[in-house]
Formats: structure tokens, C-alpha cells, sequence
């Protein structure tokens, strides 16, 4: 494009050429849109130990997070976001609402080294499946690399 | 003198695409339907290809990838869909609706066949998926 008097009074043509930027973009757009809706969101959880293992002594240091169906009747999915609020869990033999966990686990783990920040979890069957993985969003939320172990429930 | 780029058969092609992928990309997801638990900050889990996806439908019925197997095959099923890979990594995608211990059930199941660990998938509150 050159500056010549010729055509400077009718014909500059001052605009960027956005073609390959509009290419580069269709790329992108292309490969967000193939793997976008592939990619899944969840939490990493241990599993329990086949039966014979489960008769084992716990360990005084576990934290372990107890979740009855009496005390968080929660036995069909939840409607809305969060968590009922008449919902009472165990947590290291103490008996306190959910909204309390992610406080008091962030306190309990908070002085161990990052390998020993896990929550035992023992969980009525009946509990909804939803409810449980909503309780397991609020502990993780007060500890970021929390890990979460399942306990055989009784 | 028209200087300005003619873009509509531009348009016209990345609309052709837009649609085409709108209609594929659900086909390409592995395994059945699942209404997946809404929580609020899940964490990543990888895509899915790559991943042995464990499913549990609203009726407890359990899928290994694309396919349905009865429970008491699934043991053998998991292992052939594991194959030689040697650290699967495998991840149950379980229904919103279904109680705890069909979940545990089949997190027990996949530990009795020799694996540890697996992910809980949810969706985040508020998108879409299935």
C-alpha cells in the first residue's frame, strides 16, 4: 500500500486486513467448541478398602466426617443450591451443622503437612448421592488439596 | 471503490461449522445420558477421552464406556475396558437421583477389581451437561 498522490484522494485504503486474524480465531473457536463439552469437572476420591481390610483400627489422627440419615435427612436430591440447613454432620465425634464444616475442617487440618490434610468420610446408604457430593464441595472448600477417603459405612 | 473485505461467504462457512459441531458434539460423548450431581467448585477432571467412564444411570444400572453391563459382569467388563493400561484412570458418573450406596457399591466394586481412586463427577452449578 503505498502512499501515492495518485490515490490518496479516493482509493487509501486504510483498514487492517483482519483475514488470517479471523482464520487464526475460526481455529480456536473450532477447537474449543470439539473439546469443550468433552471436559469433565468432579472430585478425586479413595475408595473403600475391599471388606477385609475395613475391621483395621483407625488411627487417632484421621478426621473422620460422619454423615447420618437422621441427623441430614437429606434422602432425595436437593432442590436448589447448597444444603438444607436442619442438616447435622459428626465430625471428629462432634455433632455440628453443615454449614459449620468448612470452618472447622480448614481449622483442624490446618497445622498438617499437606499429605495428612484427608477427611474420612463414613455416609448412610440412604443418603442422596448429591447431597453427599454437595457436603464433600463444602469440606473441600475450607481446604484447598483436601483428600477425601471413603469409610466403610455400618 | 469498495474497500471493505465481502465477508459473507466467510460467515456463511464458520455458521455451516458452528451448526455441524452444535450437532455432533453431544454424539460424541461416551456413555448414557446421566443427570449429574449440580455442585458448586468441582474440580477439573480431564477430558474424556482417556478416561474409563463408569455410569450410573437413574435406575442403578451401571455402563463401562458406551456400553451396559449387568453387575454381576462388571468386574470382567472393567478389566477388558481397562485392557493394558497400566494406571487407568477411571471416573463414575453417577445420577443425581441415585442414593449413596449404589455409588459405594460400585466404588467397591471398582477397588475388589484392583484399582484405586476414582473421580466423582458432578457439573458446576448453573451449566449445562449431562
Amino acid at each position: 500500500m503505498q502512499f501515492n498522490s495518485s490515490d490518496s484522494g479516493s482509493s487509501l485504503q486504510s483498514e487492517i486486513n483482519i483475514t488470517p486474524l479471523v482464520d487464526v480465531v475460526l481455529v480456536l473457536l473450532i477447537i474449543f467448541m470439539v473439546v469443550v463439552p468433552l471436559l469433565m469437572e468432579g472430585y478425586d476420591v479413595d475408595i473403600p478398602r475391599a471388606s477385609a481390610d475395613t475391621s483395621a483400627p483407625v488411627a487417632e489422627s484421621q478426621l473422620i466426617l460422619g454423615i447420618g440419615a437422621t441427623a441430614c435427612p437429606i434422602l432425595t436430591p436437593p432442590a436448589g443450591e447448597g444444603i438444607p440447613k436442619d442438616c447435622q454432620v459428626t465430625l471428629a465425634d462432634q455433632k455440628i451443622p453443615v454449614a459449620e464444616l468448612p470452618g472447622r475442617v480448614a481449622t483442624i487440618l490446618r497445622g498438617r503437612p499437606a499429605e495428612q490434610r484427608a477427611l474420612f468420610l463414613a455416609v448412610d446408604d440412604r443418603l442422596n448421592y448429591e447431597a453427599v457430593l454437595r457436603i464433600i464441595d463444602l469440606a473441600k472448600s475450607g481446604v484447598e488439596d483436601l483428600k477425601i477417603e471413603f469409610v466403610a459405612a455400618n | 471503490m469498495q474497500a471493505a473485505i465481502n465477508i459473507t461467504p466467510l460467515v456463511d462457512v464458520v455458521l455451516v461449522l458452528l451448526i455441524i459441531f452444535m450437532v455432533m458434539a453431544p454424539q460424541m460423548r461416551k456413555g448414557p445420558d446421566v443427570n449429574l450431581p449440580n455442585t458448586t467448585k468441582p474440580n477439573a477432571q480431564g477430558d474424556e477421552r482417556g478416561r474409563i467412564l463408569v455410569s450410573i444411570d437413574e435406575a442403578g444400572g451401571l455402563w463401562i464406556n458406551d456400553q451396559s453391563v449387568a453387575a454381576e459382569h462388571f468386574d470382567e467388563a472393567l478389566r477388558a475396558a481397562v485392557g493394558a493400561e497400566t494406571n487407568p484412570k477411571i471416573v463414575i458418573r453417577g445420577d443425581a437421583k441415585l442414593n449413596f450406596r449404589e455409588v459405594r457399591e460400585v466404588m467397591v466394586a471398582i477397588e475388589q477389581t484392583g484399582f484405586r481412586g476414582v473421580g466423582l463427577i458432578a457439573k458446576r452449578t448453573g451449566t449445562e451437561g449431562k
